[in-house]
């Protein structure tokens, strides 16, 4: 193996227009200061860290290298991309909830804890249209991209991205027709078969949602967006935000008076599908509740990065 | 919280930032990676990992404080410009004013701390 390309295969967390600059330099630097010796772990996960932030950067979701109309769109990217982590979490949720109104919950409780869930569902259904607004939005500029030839610098990501739904698609028709010649028990937990592929699947619908927003992430900052549609992007991105704040604090508040007033429902495992419930923190429910706060962090960040590039003068 | 504000000349805002120490052993003749890093942990006794040392290589160049050099091996050498020689200056003497500052203000601590020899009850001096 030659010994200089086993320094250059670390540096491939940095982006390719860095590499193409500094990676030889770099490489050169780790040769010297390593040799043929090995390259301790905290040099490793610092090159991770470094360049991962490098691609954040060249992207404009940090620095304050770019200008504000670009800082404005990578906000906007940014929400998106923790909007994917709320996609994952919400079918998490949705699968946890399958069968929650098989749940003793009566009166009062159950009205309120019926209206949370509703707010959960009709907040997701908004999310949605926002982002399916949003790409009706840059339609134009992306058939003008493709029309002009540009395509070639986004074959990739968009490749993959097709690649990735179009298994998604063909894996979520087998299962939906396997599940249709399955009773309600074999569904839910009685056949472990079905259990992992489910699980399996899960994981690949993770896996592809994080294709197709980066795949987003690369078509959208490569299009000649005009100005008014960076700027309507943005309002989206800000009113995506606040219906993911409220799609959390529903959530959370429909895990805890389920809780307190259903235990049944999470220690029996009502509908519990793919994670065994065990206690009123279940593992499904923890898993969905943290990629939405990541994704709510994600998006807070992002909507700052909007509200302070248009501070910054985008359109003076 | 203290608000971080912005220095005049090329956005040095810290004076323990790696890119001060960059220009620093630049200012002194164009280097490659190794011998910045050798050099730096030479002088100020700290050791810049690879990741670290490039990001503020990047970051330098993109703001015209440094440049590459014609070289034909692997090792690219840099070189401080102009404008980095003025930020270089600039910073400098922020840290030499903040330095006078800190020293003056020490000394008098030190002055007023001190307790007058031989009292039984504790006392200061000026």
């Amino acid at each position: 193996m030659n010994r200089f390309n086993r320094f250059e295969r670390m540096l491939h967390w940095y982006p390719p227009h860095w590499r193409s600059k500094y990676a030889e330099g770099m490489a050169a630097l780790l040769e010297d200061t390593y040799g043929t010796g090995r390259v301790p772990i905290k040099v490793r996960l610092s090159l991770v860290k470094t360049g991962s932030l490098e691609r954040a950067r060249e992207v404009g979701f940090i620095g304050s290298a770019t200008s504000p109309h670009e800082r404005e769109r990578a906000g906007s990217l940014l929400v998106l991309c923790g909007w994917g982590a709320f996609m994952i979490a919400g079918a998490i949720f949705a699968k946890f909830t399958d069968n929650w109104g098989a749940s003793q919950l009566g009166g009062a409780n159950r009205t309120l804890i019926t209206s949370l869930y509703d707010v959960v569902q009709w907040s997701g259904a908004a999310g949605v249209l926002v982002v399916l607004g949003a790409a009706i939005l840059v339609l134009p500029s992306l058939l003008r991209m493709l029309r002009g030839g540009d395509w070639i610098t986004v074959r990739r990501p968009l490749l993959g991205a097709l690649v990735a739904g179009a298994i998604i698609a063909v894996s979520t028709a087998a299962i939906v027709i396997w599940a249709h010649f399955l009773s309600y028990r074999e569904r839910n937990g009685t056949l472990a078969v079905y259990g992992y592929v489910v699980g399996a699947w899960s994981l690949m619908v993770s896996v592809a949602v994080g294709v197709v927003a980066s795949a987003a992430v690369s078509v959208a900052r490569r299009l000649d967006l005009p100005r008014r549609s960076v700027q309507w992007l943005s309002t989206m991105a800000v009113v995506l935000t606040s219906l993911m704040f409220v799609i959390l604090a529903a959530m959370l508040a429909w895990w805890s008076i389920e809780s307190v007033h259903a235990p049944v429902f999470m220690r029996n495992g009502i509908g519990n599908g793919l994670f065994y419930t065990s206690s009123e923190f279940p593992l499904a429910l923890i898993a969905a509740a943290l990629l939405m706060s990541a994704g709510l962090c994600a998006a807070i960040g992002g909507t700052v990065r909007v509200v302070r590039a248009r501070r910054d003068g985008a359109y003076e | 919280m203290a608000k971080r504000t912005t220095s005049p000349v090329g956005g040095l805002e810290r004076n323990n930032e790696p890119a001060v120490l960059i220009l620093t052993s630049l200012a002194s003749g164009e280097k490659h990676g190794y011998a910045l890093s050798k050099d730096i942990e030479g002088f100020a006794g700290v050791a810049l990992g690879p990741g670290t040392l490039y990001g503020a290589i990047t970051r330098l160049e993109e703001r015209g404080l440094i440049e590459p050099t014609p070289s034909d091996d692997r090792r690219q050498p840099y070189r401080i410009t102009a404008s980095g020689r003025a930020a270089l200056s600039a910073a400098l003497e922020q840290m030499r004013q903040l330095s006078e500052i800190g020293t003056s203000r020490l000394g008098a601590r030190i002055a007023t701390s001190r307790p007058t020899l031989g009292g039984a009850t504790p006392g200061y001096s000026l």
